[in-house]
């Protein structure tokens, strides 16, 4: 693939390419998830705003709180804005996680790897932060 | 205080549009409007620190693909700015709104000063490298659109530049904001990056730095699924409409109206530090 000034764009199965497919994919879902949410709503209940309790929990909780809801009790405008929040706040933990099996598996490179897999451990004890 | 979606919509979508045709995000403007229209300034932080993840994570998908950014230094620099932020917004729970202002202010009329200092600065690339950024394999190239040519680096001074992230992510967690200005700037004066590079990576690098905060301000409860989402979708549509006026405009008018901005801002938020408020 070449663009206007002859450079070469990133291949298909390339990091750059799974990087930002992740990345555009995640912001693109939440931001769906989040509109849609908020629009239904708005229809729903005749005004935009609306009195959610801020969860005060891990991000971890939250999610497994949402989902378990979710499963059980099928989706509403307030659980699929609570979605979108959790699809965007994954985006990066995913970005980063798929990173290092990219750099352990696909590139070998032991360095950077590690590198992640240490960003990964640390955001891992942030989602379970209380 | 809880403000009308629509005016949370409106204040986002501008913060969004300015913040992106700055280059430096919506936070810089989202936290000092929205406390402008009485919000308190620890629910700003956290609400902006939000949406600092979808806007860097829409705009670094971008310059990824265009292979702009550079990955290895992105991942090496994240380990400092993640525990930065981390630090950083347990610092804003316990110190008082006061404070936050004030160093908000700082924040603001510093990035003023920087953008005023750095207006007609040219990237020279550096003829060689330490051992341990060689190490880092910390180099890489890049198409320049401008001039057609691949420009080529490396960068230096990994060993503190590193450390020095720290700080940034400190700052990002603290107040809410990508703190891009003090991230290009290690970029630049310790690292020997060229801009574009050091603008792009710095998007990367955000996204981590946000999460690691947000996850503090959740568990404590700072953010409403309520504010928070017109706050993210104005913030979004803001900065996508931003990006794509500030290609059309010359280069000195918006930097001109971004420096204006950044000094009003500033010198207003940092009254109200002086004040206490």
């Amino acid at each position: 693939m070449e663009s206007e000034i002859g450079i070469r764009k990133p291949a298909p199965g390339s990091m750059e390419t799974l990087v930002g497919t992740i990345l555009s994919t995640g912001v693109a879902a939440s931001f769906l998830l989040l509109s849609t949410g908020f629009v239904w709503h708005w229809v729903a209940a005749g005004n935009p705003s609306f009195d959610s309790p801020a969860p005060r929990s891990s991000i971890a909780l939250f999610i497994l709180g949402e989902v378990r809801t979710d499963f059980h009790k099928g989706l509403d405008p307030i659980r699929l804005i609570n979605l979108g929040i959790i699809v965007l706040l994954l985006t990066p933990y995913v970005r980063v996680l798929l990173s290092m099996a990219y750099f352990l598996f696909v590139l070998r490179n032991l360095k950077y790897a590690t590198m992640t897999a240490f960003v990964c451990a640390v955001l891992t004890y942030s989602l379970f932060l209380r | 205080m809880a403000l009308n979606p629509f005016i949370l919509l409106l204040l986002s979508l501008v913060a969004g549009f300015v913040g992106a045709m700055g280059g430096m995000g919506g936070g810089i403007v989202l936290i000092p409007a929205l406390t402008l229209f009485g919000m308190d300034i620890k629910h700003a932080i956290a609400l902006s620190l939000v949406s600092v993840i979808a806007t860097s994570s829409g705009s670094a998908s971008a310059y990824v693909r265009d292979r702009l950014t550079n990955l290895k230094l992105g991942m090496f620099l994240e380990m400092f700015t993640m525990l930065g932020a981390l630090s950083g917004a347990w610092l804003t729970l316990s110190i008082r709104p006061g404070l936050l202002f004030f160093m908000l202010g700082a924040v603001l009329l510093g990035s003023a000063a920087l953008l005023w200092a750095r207006r007609r600065e040219e990237w020279m690339p550096l003829s060689s490298q330490d051992g341990f950024s060689r190490w880092l394999e910390l180099e890489g190239s890049y198409p320049d659109r401008a001039t057609g040519q691949i420009i080529a680096y490396k960068a230096t001074r990994a060993c503190l530049g590193g450390p020095l992230m720290f700080l940034a992510g400190m700052v990002a967690g603290l107040l809410g904001i990508g703190a891009g200005a003090v991230k290009v700037l290690i970029h630049d004066l310790v690292m020997g990056l060229p801009p574009k590079v050091s603008t792009t990576t710095s998007n990367l690098i955000i996204g981590v730095t946000a999460l690691a905060g947000t996850s503090v301000y959740l568990a404590n409860g700072l953010i409403e699924p309520g504010p928070a989402v017109p706050v993210i979708l104005g913030v979004v549509l803001g900065a996508f409409a931003g990006t794509r006026v500030l290609v059309r405009l010359p280069n000195r008018a918006v930097r001109r109206f971004f420096l204006a901005l950044l000094l009003v801002l500033g010198a207003e938020v940092l009254l109200r530090g002086f004040r206490g408020t």
